[in-house]
Order: structure tokens, then C-alpha cells, then sequence
């Protein structure tokens, strides 16, 4: 019992930093492959290390008295942090409970009700715009997500990630986790904020939106909490849907893993690169159809296919 | 069952001498909020029995209708005593509550015996509802709970509006409650007896010989609770009428009126009605018009722009989750009985949770209306200056009714989506309703977001009333702190209060017709489907684990955070640098998500609305020959006018004998008297 514990601890501790540590250094990567399709040599690979360095050393400007506005950074942080627990990485995840595909995907909406909270509590309408769109992102991936998670829990007959890891590495894919899949790597772009759903941002346009008037180290962990969420989906993909090969040590599967992933990644950036920016209408318009094919690959699911 | 009249005595005691004292504003509310006190602490001795041993009955009826058999006889089972013991605990925050609210200076023109005494009679309606065996006396209890709630919507007499709202109300629900009354009558033919086994006794009986005619009362019976609770299309009387009564009062229906509804679908499809293929049936039924009202109510609560209105429809969404909640539950029953566990337990568990936020919120709404004298969400802003804790207490119930982990929305929704997944193997439309109910659990919290948000945050905006800062009453507080804490502590510990929810569900039915609760938390595959419910404090979906991790991951955090030695400047909110009116840098709760909101607009041709609540609007009636019509329904025209006409025609002639001559006025007299004479004489 004590063992299973400790064991249980220590890989949750690797998770966690893991994510903390390694994230921006993905991050990096897909930098420099949109620098490499931009004809440029790009920052190096270790720039965002470098980003949170000097964020975290700068002063911090304070618009809003308000406790939300100066705890939402770090409770965001957090809760993706406490996500990575639940998270399948290389392996199955350390922390296993019924439904946790459930629990994982609200704590995630948590992390971005944080954002959201940040920017409406500085008052600024550029953060209260941003929040909104957050919001409505919310309302269309969230659903996308959970359809597919649900379309796999029907398939392995759980809502555990750990046997859902277990069914898609025994069986083959079929016609309901291939749509799934598509359905969640579509999604994915927009929880990782890629172009083109990098709405809620703008940069050009909304200034940031919801971090427009967070600075110094508040910035860094909101922009590490970007970075920290990027990986764990690109994990949470590649453990759900390209699961082989599975090999028999912790070591071998978690470096196999971080390669799929960055697979994942280089995807996901040579999607960002090519596109320009939706408005938040065509995306609400997008992922409302991309629900009603989720919702195929559901219902193929649910007939066995 | 002492302990049962004691409470109604107390509440009845309160009532009256909350009449007598109506005029002593400062203390009426104190003197409701003592004899409500006492009531549920005499309800508790009874709640703890009934939870003991069982079913605490009466030896013998209290009253007998001879002509009819209608006995006037209370038994308390687990389940209504699960019921008493919420309607206690709102009874007790609800003058809490009002005892600061109504001291408000709108209130001033009106009399509180309007409001405390009908009060407290409404909770002794909704006891006896809630205790009756007898469907006479049931229906009776529930005519007076429906009465004194019509008082309270009313009570703000002088606004024409709110009595439009208050008729609405009166008359959806009485259309109600007659159907189910037809339908009670229809079993009393059948069995010759109004108390619940007797019906009971007909149902069986009506399902082998006509089951057409069981369906009918199933059909009633359906109808009249699905009113109460809201569900739409029956409840479009709710809105309307939530928004019109005073705010304790709203946040009393929402804790306890609206629940029976819940607790008399359990009482008919579970307790009364033998379990067979017809349940199925309508466990079917009652959660598509559960997930009916989730999708239609929670997306026009969105649209809202007047925070009561919107917390209104919000009512109708969450009672969906209810009733799709218990509707699995049902349908399970006759094949699976474990799953049917799981449906009711956690419907259940979603209604104790529901009254948790749902009330703290009607409150929250109050306070703000407090401060500033208005429930429009677009012309108040930044409050949280005003009212910091009471911001505090709006953003924690708002995550808990959006299912924001570790509160207690996410608990029970996590069983109602564990369940309908569970359950889809067999039956595929829970699949669809639960992914219905999954959308629309992200529609609540961009609902709330926009509620509590625009609400407290964002730019300082009063609505002109220039509120002062200074919180509400403590006893405001107080009363939205403990729906708050309760809210945190269902959401951390969730099994403690299914452990209960379960004894009352299994007490409904055949003794182990159900399995035990501790069934629920082993491993368990049904069809392919694994359900797990865990055992112990990790239970469910392992509240306190998760929360320590997020404890520990947050110290690091701000271990990070400190160890970079942040230096703080304060400085303003920027707006591009230039000098703007409040106005201009607001942004409007109107505002928020028009591109969603766009993408649910019924667009038809150049008929166009936004929104998806249906709303029909009465074409005005207008006659083809309308002036002979007219003329004939118009009484001044060819009666009144030329009456009056003939009249003072007539006093103008008179009035020309009075011309101011003695002379006259002599003449007058002489002939007066020759003719008073001649009269004499003639009629001799």
C-alpha cells in the first residue's frame, strides 16, 4: 500500500515539473519551425525560458485592488499544474479516479474561468472583450472535447483515462476514435490558443486581451500556464490516440511519449503559420459544425463502429 | 410525530404574532425568524427519527371526511423527511434574510402583514405537503402553499406588472393542480380511497385492466408536478413570477415550492406507481422534458438582462437536470436497479445542492438591489468596492452552479453525467440528453460569468443611485456566508449526503428492491460500462485528493511567486491613453457573447428574434364590421349619453322657474296650493 503511494507521488511530482520545466522548451520549438516557414532563423529554442526570466524579474503594475486580479495568475497556474496530476503522460496517469476524463476537462474550464477572471477584474474593456471571447471558446471547444472523450469512454466502457490508454492500445482504431481523434486535435488548436483561434488574445487587435493589464511575474505564469497547457494536450492526445508502441519501462515510454508529442506540436504550429486569424463569430460558426461531426463519431460509437 | 405539530405550531404561532406586530417594522422579522428557529429545531427531533427508524407515522388520523374516506394523516418517511429538513433550513434563512431586506425604503408603503405571516403559513403548506399520506389532504396543503406563494408575488401590489405576473402564476397553477386533481379523482373510483396506499392499490389495479386510463393519470399527474417545478413548456408561468415577488420570497420558492415538484414525480412514479414496462416509459419521458427545459431555459437565462430574470430562467435549467437526473433513474428501475440508484441518488443530491446556490444567489441579487436599487445587470458595474464579501459570495455560488470543481454543483453533475454515460448502453438517448446537459453546463457558467462579472467587476458604474460603501445587514450575510459554506461543504464531501439521499430513495421502494449504497462504490461493469463511485473521504471523483494537490501545486506557485521579490507600483487602468467617460470604457452586460448569442437567433425570412424561448403573441381581435359593433357595445354612445341628455334637458326647463322674483316665486306658492287642494279633493 505504502508503496503504491509513494509511487503514486513521486510520479506525480514528475508530472507536475515536467510540465513546469519542459513546456517552454516545446514552446521554443514550434518558435522556430514559424521561423522556418517565415524564412527567418527565429529565437533560440530556449527563448521562452528567457521570456520568463525577465518577466519575472520586472516590476509589477498593479491596476485593480481587487484580491481576483492579483491571485488569478497563480490559482490559473495551479489548477493546470493540478491537471497534470490527472494527466496521461508517457504513462498512465498518476492520479486515477472514476470519470477523471470529466474532472480533468472542468479543471482545465477552471484554469480559463482564471483568465477570464483577470481580465474582466482590471477593468479594462480590452480584458472584458478578450474574456468574453474566452468564454465563448469555452462553449464551443468545450463540448467538441468531452464528445470525443465520451466517444472513447463508450468504446472502453470508462470514463478513466487509464482504461481508455488500455482499449487503445489493445484494439486498433475504428471508424467512431479516428473521428474522435480529428474532432479533438481540432480542438486542441483553440485550447492551445493557436492561430487560427487565437482569438481571445489578438495581440493586434485586443492588445492581449484578458492579460492586457498583468505584468512582470503575474504575465510569466499566465504565459507559463499557456505553455504548461500545451503540453499536457499534446500528451493527453498522444496518450489517447497514437498509444503505440507501448514499451515496458516508465523511462522508454515517456521519452517516446515527449516525441510524439513534439509531433503533435509541429502539427499544431505548421497549422498556426498558414493561417490568419479568425473572427469570433466564424469560430463559434466552425466549432458548431465541428460538434455536429463529434457528435457523429459518437453515435458510430455508440453502434459499435 | 410530536415534534411534527410542535414545528407547525410554531410556524403558525409566528405567523400570528407576526400579524399582531406587523406595524413594529423593526422587529416583525425577528419574531418570524425565532418561530422558525424553533419550528426546525422541533423538525429536527422528527427528521432524526424518521432517518432511525424508518417511517414515523400517526397512530390514528387527526380527521376523517366520512362521505369521502379522506383522511387527514402524516407519515414521514426518509424521503420527506430529507424534504423537511431542507424547507427547514430555508425557512430559517429566509427571514434572516428579509429582516434586513425588507426594512428597504420601498417597503416603507407597504404592510408587512402582507409578507411575514403569509411566510410563515407558506412553509406550514409546504410541510404538510411534504408529510401528507393522503392525495385529499395532500392537494389541500398544496392549495395553501400555492395561495399564500400568490400573496407573496403580489405583495409589491402598486406595480402593475408584478399582478400581471401574479395572475399568470395563479392560473397556470390551479389549470395544474385541477388536472391533477381529475386524476387523483379517477384512482379514488378505482380504489375508494385517497391515502397514498389506496392509490397505490388503484394504479396496480388500473394497470391490469385499463392501463390507457393509468397513463392518462400519469399523464395529470406529470403535468401538475412539471408546472410546479418549472419545466417547460408548463412552466413559463416562473419567470415572470420569481421576478415579481420580493426577493426573500424568491429565494423561498427556489428553496422549497419549486423542489416539491421533484418530490411529487419521486412520490407518484416511484413510491405509488408499481414498477413495470409503464415506467420505463415515463422515466423516459419526464428527462426529455428535463433536458428540453435545460436547453431552452438555461440559453434564454444567457440573453438576460435583468439579474432576477435571468436567475429565473436559470431555475427552469437546473430543474432540468433534475428531472433528467431522476427520469434515468426511473427508466431504469424495472431493469436495472443499480443504475436507478445512481439517477435518483444523484437528482437528488442536485436538488439539495440547487437549493444551496440557487437561494444564495436570488439573495446576492437582493444585495445588490440593496445598494443600488435596480436588478438591470447593464447599469451597474464594479461593485465589488461596494460590497466586497457579497462579491465574494455571488463569484463562489456562481461557480458552484456552474460546476466549477470543488463545489457541490460539480459533484452532482458528475453523477448525473456518470449515470446517463453509464446508462447509454442500453438505453442510446441518455447519450444524447447528456451531452445536451454537457453543452448547457457551459452555457451556466458563461451565464454566471456575465451575472457575477458585470455585476462587481469591471468598470464602477451605480446606476446613479450613489450607493456608499458599507456592506449589507450581517444578517444578509450571514445567510448567503452559510449557503456559501454549505455550497463548499457538498462539494468536498459527497458522500456523506448520498449516503443519506440513498436511505431515502430505498425507503420509497420494496425493501432491497435497490441495492445498498455501498454498491455504488466498488467497481461495478454494467453492459460494458464501468461505474464507480469510490468509498470513504476519496470518494466520487476524489475531492479532497484533488484539492490537496492543488494546494500543494499552488504553494509552489507562490513559493515561485515570492521568490521573485515582485515589486508593486500602483498605477490606473489604461484606455489608450486618453481621458474617457465612465460610460465609454463600460462594458455592458448586453454585451457579452453576441456572436453565441447569434448563433441561436430564429431567423424566418425577415422575422427575425433572438433567443430560443418560444413567446406567442396573441393577434388582437379586430371585427370586419366594426361600426354597428361598435355602436351596440358602446353604452355611452345609445344609453348613458342620451339619458344624461334627457335629464338635464329637463333641469334646464325646471331650473327657468327659479327667477329670482318674489313675485313669483308667491304665484308659485298660490298655485301650489290650489292644485294640493284640488289633489284632495279629486283622489277623495
Amino acid at each position: 500500500m505504502s508503496s503504491s503511494v509513494l509511487q503514486t507521488v513521486a510520479q506525480s511530482a514528475i508530472n507536475v515539473l515536467l510540465v513546469l520545466l519542459l513546456s517552454p522548451l516545446l514552446e521554443g520549438g514550434v518558435r522556430k519551425l514559424v521561423a522556418l516557414v517565415h524564412s527567418r532563423i527565429g529565437p533560440p529554442v530556449y527563448q521562452p525560458y528567457l521570456d520568463l526570466l525577465k518577466l519575472m524579474s520586472k516590476e509589477e503594475i498593479v491596476s485593480s485592488s481587487d484580491g481576483l486580479f492579483r491571485y488569478s495568475p497563480m490559482i490559473c497556474l495551479a489548477l493546470v499544474l493540478a491537471a497534470a496530476v490527472l494527466t496521461p503522460i508517457g504513462a498512465a496517469p498518476p492520479m486515477q479516479m472514476s470519470g477523471d476524463a470529466i474532472t480533468f476537462v472542468y479543471l482545465i474550464t477552471f484554469s480559463s474561468v482564471m483568465i477570464m477572471m483577470s481580465g474582466i477584474s482590471s477593468a479594462s474593456p480590452y480584458g472584458v472583450i478578450g474574456s468574453a471571447r474566452e468564454m465563448m471558446m469555452i462553449l464551443m471547444v468545450e463540448p467538441v472535447m468531452l464528445i470525443a472523450l465520451i466517444t472513447l469512454g463508450v468504446k472502453s466502457g470508462s470514463m478513466q483515462f487509464s482504461d481508455m490508454m488500455t482499449y487503445q492500445a489493445g484494439q486498433g482504431p475504428a471508424l467512431s476514435t479516428v473521428i474522435a481523434a480529428v474532432a479533438l486535435f481540432l480542438s486542441l488548436i483553440a485550447q492551445m490558443a493557436r492561430l487560427p483561434f487565437d482569438i481571445v488574445e489578438a495581440d493586434q487587435e485586443i492588445m492581449e486581451g484578458p492579460f492586457v493589464e498583468q505584468s512582470g511575474t503575474k504575465l510569466a505564469f499566465f504565459k507559463w500556464a499557456f505553455y504548461a497547457k500545451e503540453l499536457i494536450f499534446a500528451a493527453l492526445f498522444v496518450s489517447l490516440f497514437i498509444p503505440r508502441p507501448v514499451f515496458a519501462g516508465y523511462g522508454l515510454n515517456l521519452l517516446f511519449g515527449l516525441l510524439k508529442m513534439a509531433v503533435v506540436l509541429l502539427l499544431v504550429g505548421v497549422v498556426h503559420v498558414v493561417n490568419p486569424r479568425l473572427r469570433i463569430d466564424q469560430a463559434v460558426r466552425y466549432f458548431g459544425v465541428l460538434i455536429f461531426v463529434a457528435l457523429i463519431g459518437l453515435t458510430f460509437a455508440l453502434v459499435g463502429a | 410525530m410530536t415534534g411534527f405539530f410542535i414545528a407547525l405550531m410554531f410556524y403558525l404561532t409566528g405567523a400570528v404574532l407576526a400579524w399582531l406586530f406587523s406595524s413594529k417594522r423593526r422587529w416583525v422579522g425577528s419574531i418570524t425568524l425565532a418561530a422558525h428557529l424553533l419550528a426546525a429545531l422541533s423538525l429536527a427531533d422528527v427528521v432524526i427519527a424518521a432517518f432511525r427508524r424508518g417511517t414515523v407515522t400517526m397512530e390514528y388520523p387527526l380527521w376523517t371526511i366520512a362521505g369521502i374516506h379522506a383522511e387527514l394523516f402524516f407519515k414521514i418517511d426518509p424521503l420527506s423527511a430529507l424534504f423537511l429538513a431542507i424547507i427547514a433550513l430555508v425557512a430559517i434563512l429566509v427571514p434572516l434574510y428579509g429582516r434586513g431586506y425588507m426594512k428597504m425604503p420601498e417597503y416603507d408603503e407597504y404592510n408587512l402583514a402582507g409578507f411575514y405571516p403569509v411566510l410563515s403559513l407558506f412553509f406550514v403548506g409546504v410541510c404538510c405537503v411534504v408529510a401528507a399520506a393522503d392525495l385529499f389532504f395532500f392537494f389541500i396543503f398544496w392549495e395553501i402553499m400555492t395561495l399564500c406563494s400568490y400573496g407573496l408575488v403580489v405583495f409589491e401590489k402598486k406595480d402593475r406588472e408584478k399582478g400581471r405576473a401574479g395572475l399568470k402564476y395563479f392560473i397556470i397553477t390551479h389549470i395544474a393542480t385541477a388536472l391533477m386533481f381529475i386524476a387523483a379523482m379517477i384512482l379514488y373510483r378505482e380504489s375508494g380511497s385517497f391515502s397514498f396506499q389506496g392509490q397505490s392499490d388503484a394504479m396496480t389495479s388500473l394497470l391490469a385492466t385499463r392501463p390507457y386510463l393509468l397513463h392518462l393519470v400519469l399523464l395529470f399527474f406529470f403535468i401538475g408536478f412539471a408546472t410546479k417545478a418549472g419545466i417547460l413548456p408548463m412552466g413559463d408561468w416562473l419567470p415572470g413570477a420569481y421576478a415579481a415577488a420580493p426577493t426573500p420570497a424568491t429565494a423561498a420558492f427556489a428553496g422549497s415550492m419549486t423542489k416539491l415538484g421533484v418530490y411529487g414525480i419521486l412520490r407518484i412514479f416511484v413510491d405509488l406507481l408499481p414498477i413495470s414496462a409503464s415506467t420505463q416509459i415515463w422515466g423516459a419521458i419526464i428527462a426529455v422534458f428535463g433536458t428540453i427545459s435545460i436547453f431552452i431555459g438555461t440559453l434564454t437565462a444567457l440573453v438576460q438582462d435583468d439579474g432576477k430574470k435571468l436567475l429565473s430562467f436559470h431555475v427552469i435549467g437546473q430543474m432540468g437536470y433534475m428531472f433528467l437526473s431522476i427520469g434515468i433513474g426511473i427508466y431504469f428501475l424495472p431493469v436495472q436497479p443499480l443504475l436507478a440508484l445512481a439517477g435518483l441518488c444523484a437528482g437528488i443530491f442536485h436538488l439539495i445542492n440547487n437549493v444551496c446556490y440557487k437561494s444564495c444567489l436570488f439573495f446576492n441579487a437582493g444585495s445588490v438591489y440593496w445598494k443600488v436599487k435596480t436588478f438591470n445587470i447593464n447599469l451597474v458595474g464594479g461593485l465589488a468596492r461596494l460590497l466586497p464579501i457579497t462579491a465574494m459570495w455571488t463569484l463562489l455560488a456562481s461557480f458552484a452552479i456552474a460546476g466549477l470543481p470543488p463545489l457541490n454543483g460539480f459533484a452532482s453533475k458528475w453523477l448525473i453525467y456518470q449515470t446517463a454515460i453509464a446508462g447509454s448502453n442500453i438505453a442510446p438517448l441518455f447519450m444524447l440528453l447528456a451531452v445536451f446537459a454537457l453543452f448547457i453546463s457551459a452555457v451556466t457558467l458563461a451565464s454566471f460569468i456575465k451575472f457575477s462579472t458585470a455585476l462587481f467587476y469591471g468598470k464602477y458604474a451605480d446606476h446613479g443611485s450613489g450607493a456608499q460603501t458599507g456592506e449589507v445587514p450581517p444578517g444578509m450575510q450571514l445567510s448567503q456566508g452559510l449557503l456559501v459554506a454549505a455550497c463548499i461543504g457538498l462539494g468536498l464531501f459527497p458522500l456523506w449526503p448520498l449516503h443519506w439521499i440513498s436511505q431515502a430513495v430505498s425507503g420509497l421502494l420494496p425493501s432491497a428492491f435497490l441495492p445498498p449504497a455501498s454498491a455504488l462504490a466498488g467497481e461495478q461493469t454494467l453492459h460494458g460500462m464501468a461505474l464507480r463511485w469510490g468509498a470513504g473521504l476519496t470518494a466520487a471523483w476524489n475531492p479532497l485528493s484533488l484539492l490537496l494537490v492543488f494546494i500543494l501545486c499552488f504553494a509552489l506557485v507562490y513559493g515561485l511567486y515570492r521568490l521573485t521579490k515582485p515589486v508593486r507600483r500602483v498605477e490606473t487602468t489604461w484606455y489608450c491613453g486618453e481621458e474617457q467617460a465612465d460610460d465609454q470604457v463600460r462594458y455592458q452586460a448586453h454585451s457579452y457573447y453576441l456572436a453565441f448569442k447569434q448563433l441561436f437567433t430564429l431567423q424566418v425570412g425577415r422575422y427575425q428574434r433572438p433567443g430560443v424561448y418560444p413567446t406567442i403573441h396573441y393577434p388582437k381581435i379586430v371585427f370586419s364590421d366594426t361600426g354597428r359593433l361598435k355602436k351596440l357595445l358602446d353604452l355611452d354612445h345609445w344609453f348613458y349619453h342620451p339619458l344624461a341628455d334627457t335629464f338635464q334637458k329637463m333641469a334646464y326647463r325646471f331650473s327657468a322657474t327659479h327667477s329670482g322674483i318674489p313675485h313669483v316665486y308667491l304665484l308659485w306658492l298660490l298655485l301650489g296650493a290650489v292644485s294640493a287642494v284640488v289633489l284632495l279633493f279629486v283622489l277623495k
